[in-house]
């Protein structure tokens, strides 16, 4: 997901002004009974129609978490999967799932949530056709080659073979190959169910989708408008205790926050940068500060300049040059916060200064590595960013500190895109550092490590520095093997270990999400994918 | 401007034409110059001796700014982080930007690309601008055509949208800055030059100088010349001003004068989003670049009430 959206919300934060979003004065639900009751909280317009498997954004996840209820959900605060629609999930190799369900979810319309309404559902996000945003989430399943072959071939099939119907309860999956964080990756939106109803017309259930969640439409989408949604009375989990929400959609921030202050919206899961300076004066006990799955690094193109960055001393240098503590205070205003691990830290196997030395900043050691290994050659880097997303501001930090503390001449590149960078380090025509950041697609140690540094990431994934280490290779392979969660997860610490030795990447900093509501409401919780718990929010 | 014609001026411009007649002589009697009439005028104005005294500045200032300052914006430990957005202080006195460089320091040094920018192309459009001018209204007929009908095409592309279309995509410093607002500047200098040659050339003075069998070039270097330059100069001051803006406006936007070379423009580029935050850091360009565009304008502006009889 790379962070794409929050690039847009900063650049919708910058224009101030332009919005003239129409602020309904009407405080909604304000002084009413104290059980039900209805809010409105903030939105962006989402990306695509609300369904599960083309959504790979922020915001429809934001309402799709409100109208379903996957197989998995993580826990708010440990963000370890706990069973949702499954009863249960078991698997003896890693290899073959077998999974059932839980009696007594159906779906808003009333139609049953069984094996088929899950197969029916990846089964359409997996194939090409459909170009939904979340198909790379189904190439583990066996037979998914079939259904994507890529570009300019047509699939051979229409359902996975991977996906078998037991009985109405139950169905197994097989995996190509043995993967034990599986379960983890259900939680995720992609494998929400669809329902019969989805099958007839997909682009017009996307306006008003029939889920199976706490929540259900009220109306249809209004576009750059609102979309409503009201309790859903039949829901087998915890019955959500207001009566309905109103997801209003900005296009600026800052206008969001000022309603916030007049309560004319109740939450705010995404404070705007200006309001960092006062908000946590002003919400006190009602300001939410906590870690998000982000983490930002500075990219080395190993593979195509093993010259300037082949030396692991220089890239220790480098690392231990930056002063990423006063990184994040003075230009993120504490909206970041210094790296320590290449997992972040809302992940379970995240180990606090796993990093260590190169962690830690010490001018004169990496100005010691530097002169020991060599330098580059030239004596110049280029720091690439993309324009478009606010990364100038810490970009040119990091040259400053580099060309304070190594000696070296560094240039901030800016490309005015960031897939133009993508695409020039595709092409190997681009041989300096790079920005480069990555935010989970489920809360696994896997995530953070094979998607960035795996050798099949070269062309399928996000490996954009070259990075190979069979070592490496070999232990997240029998990572993935290890049926045991604690074992599998040591593994992959071990696989970590091995990245924070070779430092194919420099962490910088991970992300921080800021989120306060107003006073006429309570037990609001933000969960670890930035969205707000809605089912457990109640008036005050 | 086109009414600062200079009709009846009829010297050939030096100012020591007069025969010798020594201080006492000058004292009672005008020497009937243009430009020395103009400097009289100039030396009595208030405005002019404001602007040309910060015009001096501003270049000693971009020729040799380690006089005013201590250290240079691009020595590799010229910004620490730790002083970011820190407001003025006796010690220094611009503050502080987000990456913790000195203002101060980088508001003196950005003066020189301002000025290179602001002297190259006024001297490239004056030569260009003038010599094309001055041949078109000298020759006339076809050549004089098809040079205006040139000039027309250029004329008719706005300064900033001109500038913005060249620029993107091509390495952004001082010097195709210069070029590019040169390109696209000259038309109005050759316009003002053709005009007035058309109005001189036919003054008696010139004809007596063809009658006297003067050769061409030089009754044009010598007779037309320095009387039809007075109001391409008074065009050429202001609108250095105005190309030093234009600099600034094309760093602004990102595709003038590139990091890491300095600029007002990028300087005010780069503060905008925490103006709220830490005016300070806008500020100080803003009002360098400010005064600096004031300065030359005000110049221009009295040379021209110095050298326009009429409002004498």
């Amino acid at each position: 997901m790379r962070g794409a959206t929050s690039a847009k919300w900063v650049a919708g934060a910058v224009i101030v002004a332009m919005a003239a979003t129409a602020c309904s004065t009407s405080k909604e639900g304000d002084g009413k009974a104290k059980s039900g009751g209805n809010i409105t909280v903030v939105l962006g317009e989402p990306q695509h129609g609300l369904i599960g498997q083309n959504t790979a954004e922020s915001e429809g996840a934001e309402v799709l978490n409100a109208l379903f209820t996957g197989l998995v959900d993580y826990d708010n605060k440990t963000n370890e999967p706990k069973l949702a629609v499954a009863e249960s999930i078991e698997t003896q190799d890693s290899k073959t799932w077998t999974i059932k369900l839980k009696d007594g979810y159906t779906f808003h319309n009333g139609e049953k949530v069984d094996a088929q309404s899950f197969v029916r559902a990846w089964n359409w996000g997996a194939n090409q056709d459909n170009a939904a945003e979340g198909l790379p989430f189904f190439s583990k399943i066996e037979g998914s080659d079939e259904l994507a072959p890529g570009k300019d071939k047509k699939p051979t099939a229409t359902e996975l073979k991977g996906l078998k119907v037991v009985d109405e309860k139950t169905f197994t999956v097989t995996l190509k190959a043995p993967f034990s964080q599986f379960k983890t990756m259900l939680g995720y939106n992609a494998f929400y169910p669809l329902p019969k109803a989805f099958e007839a017309d997909p682009k017009k259930f996307g306006e008003a989708p029939i889920g199976n969640g706490p929540f259900q439409m009220d109306g249809a989408w209004e576009h750059n408008k609102q979309i409503k949604v009201k309790r859903f009375e039949n829901y087998a989990g915890g019955k959500a205790k207001l009566d309905g929400v109103t997801f209003k959609i900005y296009d600026n921030l800052d206008t969001a926050y000022n309603d916030l202050r007049a309560d004319t919206i109740q939450i705010v899961d995404k404070l705007p940068t200006s309001a960092m300076a006062t908000v946590s004066q002003e919400f006190g006990e009602r300001y939410i500060y906590k870690p998000e799955s982000g983490v930002g690094y500075v990219g080395l193109p190993l593979s195509t300049n093993p010259e300037a960055f082949g030396k692991v001393e220089i890239r220790k240098a480098i690392s231990m040059a930056i002063d990423r503590e006063a990184l994040t205070k003075t230009i993120f205003n504490g909206t970041r916060k210094p790296a320590d691990d290449f997992i972040n830290p809302i992940i379970p196997g995240y180990r606090k200064g796993a990093l260590g030395e190169v962690g830690t900043y010490n001018p004169t050691k990496a100005k010691e590595l530097w002169t020991q290994a060599g330098g580059v050659p030239g004596n110049k880097i280029e720091l690439g960013y993309n324009a478009d997303g606010g990364h100038k501001e810490w970009i040119e930090a990091v040259a400053n500190q580099l060309k304070a503390n190594l000696g070296v001449e560094v240039t901030a590149k800016p490309f005015a895109k960031f897939g133009d960078m993508l695409t020039d380090l595709g092409d190997k025509k681009y041989k300096g550092a790079f920005r480069m950041a990555w935010s989970m697609d489920y809360p696994a140690a896997e995530n953070y490590l094979r998607p960035i540094f795996s050798k099949v990431a070269i062309d399928h994934g996000s490996n954009y520095g070259g990075y190979v280490n069979e070592e490496f290779e070999k232990l997240m392979d029998e990572a993935d093997k290890t049926v045991d969660p604690a074992a599998s997860l040591k593994l992959y610490q071990q696989a970590d270990d091995i990245i924070i030795r070779d430092l194919p990447y420099i962490p910088v900093f991970t992300y921080m999400s800021s989120s306060a509501y107003s006073k006429s409401v309570k037990n609001v919780e933000i969960d670890a994918q930035g969205r707000m718990d809605l089912a457990n929010v109640e008036l005050n | 401007m086109t009414d600062t014609q200079t009709a009846g001026a009829p010297s050939t411009g030096t100012a020591a034409s007069g025969p010798a007649g020594g201080k006492k002589d000058e004292k009672q009697e005008r020497i009937a110059s243009l430009w020395s009439d103009a400097w009289r005028d100039l030396r009595s104005n208030p405005i002019f001796l404001i602007g040309a005294f910060l015009v001096f500045c501003m270049l000693v200032l971009s020729a040799v700014p380690g006089w005013f300052t201590s250290g240079t914006p691009f020595a590799a430990n010229a910004c620490t982080l730790q002083n970011s957005l820190k407001p003025p202080t006796g010690e220094n006195w611009f503050g502080f930007d987000v990456q913790g460089c000195d203002i101060y320091t980088r508001t003196i040094w950005a003066a020189r690309n301002s000025v290179i920018v602001g002297v190259v192309t006024t001297t490239l459009v004056l030569t260009v601008g003038g010599a094309l001018g001055l041949l078109a209204g000298w020759l006339g007929g076809i050549m004089d055509s098809i040079l205006s009908r040139i000039t027309e095409i250029f004329f008719a592309i706005p300064l900033l949208l001109g500038g913005m279309l060249i620029m993107s995509g091509r390495e952004g410093n001082a010097w195709t800055v210069s070029a590019v607002l040169a390109t696209l500047g000259w038309p109005q200098i050759f316009r003002i030059m053709r005009s007035s040659v058309l109005q001189h050339k036919n003054n008696d003075y010139v004809v007596a100088a063809r009658a006297l069998g003067a050769s061409t070039v030089r009754i044009t270097l010598r007779h037309i010349l320095p009387n039809a330059i007075a109001p391409v100069i008074v065009v050429g001051a202001i609108s250095l001003g105005v190309y030093i803006g234009a600099e600034a406006a094309l760093s602004y936007l990102g595709i003038g004068v590139q990091p890491p070379e300095i600029s007002w423009g990028l300087m005010i580029s780069d503060a905008k989003d925490r103006f709220l935050q830490a005016p300070h850091v806008l500020l100080f360009p803003a009002a360098a670049l400010s005064i600096t565009v004031l300065a030359f304008i005000m110049v221009g502006d009295a040379v021209r009430d110095a050298l326009d009889p009429k409002l004498r």
